[in-house]
């Protein structure tokens, strides 16, 4: 199902419901959901980050097959942006060594199991699938 | 929806949804934290690199006077997204029980 969001932080409560229903209906569980909707949010709020010159509105596609969820955000009129390149992010950095951002897309790609960008006539496309079966990283 | 304000021990609750809309709330409240304090995640639901930046910010802030936050009840999404991050090295986390 595909909705469009208004390009700002006010979206994400109405983000959150339109894939929390979805979710609900075909019975994915908290340990599935919880990543999708952080995958999404920090997808979505880098969209609002780094086009700040675009006033369009970003198109969001939640599809649930089997246990596995899909997400396609797309938007147009911006300038590439591959989230699937590797992020120089160091985790191990002590307390006084560490600086706030960057952390959003080394999330991303370490709690999806798939992730595609696509990049085409200035429409920009990301699309990310989490299937069932996550386990927790504690130790 | 998101709430942060003291409990009855000094301590502080977290309710809700840290998330990017909610950052602004968050930093207010956190600014004016001035010693150590343990922040109670018993009912905070949801946190993405947004919230960590808030909570980065502040440990750097105290930090610097010798203070730190403690985080305590942190649920098992919440604990995988400090793991992700390394925060469990830089925070005094304990998982909820």
């Amino acid at each position: 199902m595909l909705r469009h969001f208004a390009r700002n932080y006010d979206s994400l409560a109405a983000i959150y419901e339109f894939a929390e229903t979805i979710l609900a209906d075909h019975e994915i569980g908290e340990a599935v959901r919880f990543p999708v909707h952080l995958a999404m949010e920090e997808l979505f709020t880098n969209m609002v980050k780094y086009s700040p010159d675009s006033d369009g509105e970003i198109g969001v596609d939640v599809v649930v097959d089997g246990g596995a969820v899909t997400v396609t955000l797309t938007e147009d009129d911006v300038d590439e942006f591959d989230v699937t390149r590797p992020r120089d992010v160091d985790t191990s950095a002590s307390l006084a060594e560490r600086t706030p951002g960057g952390l959003g897309i080394h999330l991303l790609q370490n709690i999806v199991d798939k992730l595609e960008y696509e990049y085409q006539n200035r429409r920009s496309r990301v699309i990310f699938t989490k299937e069932s079966g996550y386990q927790h990283v504690r130790d | 929806m998101f709430e942060i304000d003291y409990g009855d021990d000094g301590e502080v609750m977290c309710s809700g949804r840290l998330d990017a809309s909610q950052c602004a709330k968050a930093q207010s409240f956190m600014d004016e934290i001035a010693d150590t304090r343990t922040l109670d995640f018993s009912r905070l639901e949801y946190i993405s690199s947004a919230g960590l930046g808030i909570l980065l910010k502040t440990q750097k802030r105290l930090a610097e006077s010798g203070s730190a936050l403690r985080i305590t009840n942190v649920n098992n999404h919440i604990y995988d997204v400090f793991r992700y991050s390394g925060f469990n090295a830089i925070f005094d986390i304990k998982a909820k029980e």
